[in-house]
């Protein structure tokens, strides 16, 4: 579904990724773990296609296609979602309005019929049933005084809505409280399915508790070091990260 | 009365829009009555200065140099509107007395003054009629002549318009809508609608005053408005300039505020070539507070000025004023706000800001919120910012799979949306936002969370 091939990028003429290569398949879960700045996000944000990541080399396909040939909202739409690290609040847009217009734009793209305001609204409720979050969240602005934990619900709630085939989760457990992940992860497992793919990023091995990856991968020095199954989690809990990179050195 | 402005009037460099002015005021005709006396004394202020330029710190950033070609024509009889045209450009869904104004003149048979729930309505002209002596009423007390030249120029051709007295300890629901019509009259065409609404003791009136234009002749509207508060009264007043692309607008808004009175002012811009509106509001007893909103959308090569004075008289008043301008294309927004707390205002506090979106590198804000304070127990602020769209906020809905263009308006939508929900007259609000949402607005869930009541 996803394959990264030597990928090179900078931001602000700074080389963050230095030849890093991935490669998923539908219905797998790959957790990224890392140090601070390792390139983690950066990674995330340019596979969304940010601007101001500057690719120098390397190729990312996805289901087939040159994905950095793609506008950020066509990857959107072919079905590549980003749970940011930090959702920005954007106060006067409506979380519902949103929604609706980014559901819509990804159901045009997949020839489906746009939904009015009712089956709409029929679709986000029950989403935001799993998600535990209260109607109200619907009316306010996108993300507007929302709390950190409720930032990060709503990040799933788009993503539970929108149903990606690939979806890339920025520490979307950093900041959660114990019931809150649970219900995070909930929303995470409800769709995993033979044909999506998920990639997650994290500091904590706890999330992979409820969450249970295929592979873990060692981000380091904007490339990956490591890869191993979940017990490389377990071990990277009780050991850090000096002895994976000094082992890469080596 | 700077030297600057009596250097602009040496001859040989007369201006069209004076001499017109000039003649149209001797056709006036004089008596000895109450408005010939203010016709005059704003007439002599208004000579005496001419028309402002840039020299003038007030006029620093607007120049009436395009104004000042055109020989202006006193407002004759002009050829009405169908209900139907009327219709189509009112405020939809508002419950008011709805009363229309051709080129500043009230045109009875599109009005109506009948269900006003006890509130006076009277025709300028005709209340002026009924008063020998300038002692008997207050026209001219709340806007003075000597600080603003268009309101002196606007005194001299003193006439039209209407006086509105509300019914004391009354909270009138039905609103009073004031439709000001700005048609073609052949030439430019110069109108001075002067309001005046006199807010009794403890009563409270939402008045809605919208300038509205037909056809693209460059006509001036020149219009004046005085609010007087009693005490405990309370005003809301909205303000929607929607002129056509060539029309000059210029406007003053001048209120005085007794013990505990309160006054909101909403102020939007969304028309003419040129317009500029001054605000001066005198908090002249403890109690008293204010509330500024204002919102103006420029593009095109159009300029907006708007300039806003608060005078903070007493302790324990309040002014807080929010301004949003969105400024593209090669248009010009100039921003003026200034708060004035003089001596013994003690306690008092005075809040300002005033935030600026840039769409296009052609396009020019000048801001300025100034505060000058002789108290010192006050609590104030200000600041001002002029900015482009959010890179991140904008990167967040295109990773939400939403197009570039819409992305943008909905941003723009959602700056000016700051202030629109500051606006709490639903009909109104709903057509500021319709007006903002563009090519939002067919959406039927945006309208519908819009519309709602917040
Ligand atoms: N816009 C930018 N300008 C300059 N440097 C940047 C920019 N964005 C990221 N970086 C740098 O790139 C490096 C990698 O950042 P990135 O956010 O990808 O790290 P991360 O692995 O996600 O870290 P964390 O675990 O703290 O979230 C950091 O050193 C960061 O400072
Ligand atoms: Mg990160």
């Amino acid at each position: 579904m996803l394959s990264i091939q030597d990928l090179h990028a900078r931001v602000d003429e700074r080389p963050i990724l230095n030849g890093l290569s991935l490669d998923v398949n539908p219905g797998e879960v790959h957790a990224i773990m890392g140090p601070n700045g390792s390139g983690k996000s950066t990674l995330a944000n340019v596979l969304a296609g940010r601007d101001g990541y500057e690719v120098t080399s390397g190729s990312v396909t996805y289901v087939g296609k040159d994905l950095l040939d793609m506008a950020p909202e066509e990857r959107a739409r072919e079905g590549v979602f980003l749970a940011f690290q930090y959702p920005v609040e954007i106060p006067g847009v409506n979380n519902a309005y949103l929604l609706k217009a980014a559901l819509n734009a990804v159901r045009t793209h997949r020839g489906e019929a746009e939904l009015d305001a009712f089956e709409f609204l029929a679709v986000v409720k029950e989403k935001m049933g799993l998600m535990h979050m209260d109607e109200s969240f619907l009316n306010r602005g996108v993300n507007e005084g929302f709390s950190g934990g409720e930032k990060k619900r709503n990040e799933i709630l788009q993503m539970a809505v929108l149903e990606p085939r690939l979806a890339v989760l920025d520490e979307t457990d950093s900041g959660l409280d114990i019931d809150a992940l649970k219900v995070v992860a909930a929303g995470v497992n409800s769709l995993r399915s033979p044909d999506r793919a998920i990639i997650l990023v994290t500091h904590y091995q706890r999330l992979l508790d409820y969450i249970e990856p295929d592979f873990v991968h060692v981000l380091s020095g904007g490339k990956i070091v490591r890869t191993g199954d979940k017990t490389l989690a377990l071990e990277l809990e009780e050991r850090g990260y000096d002895w994976v990179q000094e082992a890469a050195n080596a | 009365m700077s030297s600057a402005i009596q250097k602009s009037k040496r001859p040989g460099r007369r201006e069209a829009a004076l001499d017109a002015f000039s003649a149209a005021w001797s056709d006036l005709g004089a008596g000895n009555d109450a408005a010939t006396a203010l016709r005059r004394a704003g007439f002599e202020a208004f000579t005496g200065t001419g028309l402002p330029t840039t020299r003038d710190e007030a006029w620093k950033y607007t120049s009436l140099r395009k104004l000042a070609r055109h020989a202006f024509r006193p407002a004759g009889p002009a050829e009405a509107p169908s209900p139907k045209q009327v219709a189509a450009v009112s405020v939809d869904g508002l419950d008011a007395a709805c009363i229309v104004f051709l080129n500043g003149r009230l045109e009875p048979g599109l009005s109506d003054l009948t269900n006003m729930d006890g509130i006076i309505a009277r025709p300028m002209a005709s209340y002026l009629d009924d008063h020998e002596s300038s002692d008997a009423h207050p026209i001219g007390t709340v806007a003075a002549i000597g600080q603003h030249p268009f309101v002196a120029l606007n005194q001299a051709f003193l006439r039209d318009g209407i006086v509105i007295r509300t019914v004391p300890g009354r909270a009138h629901d039905r609103s009073v809508y004031l439709l000001f019509l700005s048609v073609p009259g052949g030439e430019p065409v110069a109108a001075h609608p002067r309001v005046f609404v006199d807010a009794t003791d403890g009563s409270q009136l939402t008045v809605v005053e919208h300038y509205v234009g037909f056809g693209n002749t460059a006509n001036l509207t020149n219009a004046v408005t005085e609010i007087s508060l009693g005490p405990a009264a309370r005003v809301d007043h909205y303000r929607l300039q929607e002129e056509t692309a060539n029309t000059f607008h210029i406007g003053g808004l001048h209120a005085k505020l007794l013990r505990d009175a309160q006054l909101a002012t909403h102020n939007v811009h969304l028309g003419g070539t040129l317009a500029r509106l001054d605000i001066g509001i005198h908090l002249l007893d403890s109690g008293a507070e204010t509330v500024m909103n204002g919102l103006y959308c420029v593009d095109g090569r159009r300029h907006v000025d708007n300039q806003t004075r608060v005078d903070h008289f007493a302790p324990h008043t309040l002014s807080n004023e929010v301004y949003r301008g969105i400024v593209g294309d090669h248009g010009r927004a100039v921003f003026n706000g200034k708060a004035i707390v003089h001596p013994d205002a003690q306690k008092i506090e005075a809040h300002q800001s005033n935030d600026n979106l840039l769409l296009s590198p052609e396009a020019e804000i000048d801001t300025k919120p100034e505060l000058e304070i002789y108290a010192d127990d006050v609590k104030c602020s200000h600041g001002a910012t002029v900015g482009q769209l959010d890179a991140d906020a904008l990167f967040y809905l295109l990773s939400r799979g939403i197009a570039p263009d819409i992305a943008h308006d909905l941003l723009t939508f959602a700056f000016a949306e700051i202030v629109a929900k500051r606006m709490p007259l639903a009909a109104f609000r709903r057509r500021l936002e319709r007006h903002l949402a563009g090519v939002l607005a067919d959406d039927r869930l945006i309208q519908e969370n819009l519309g709602a009541e917040r």
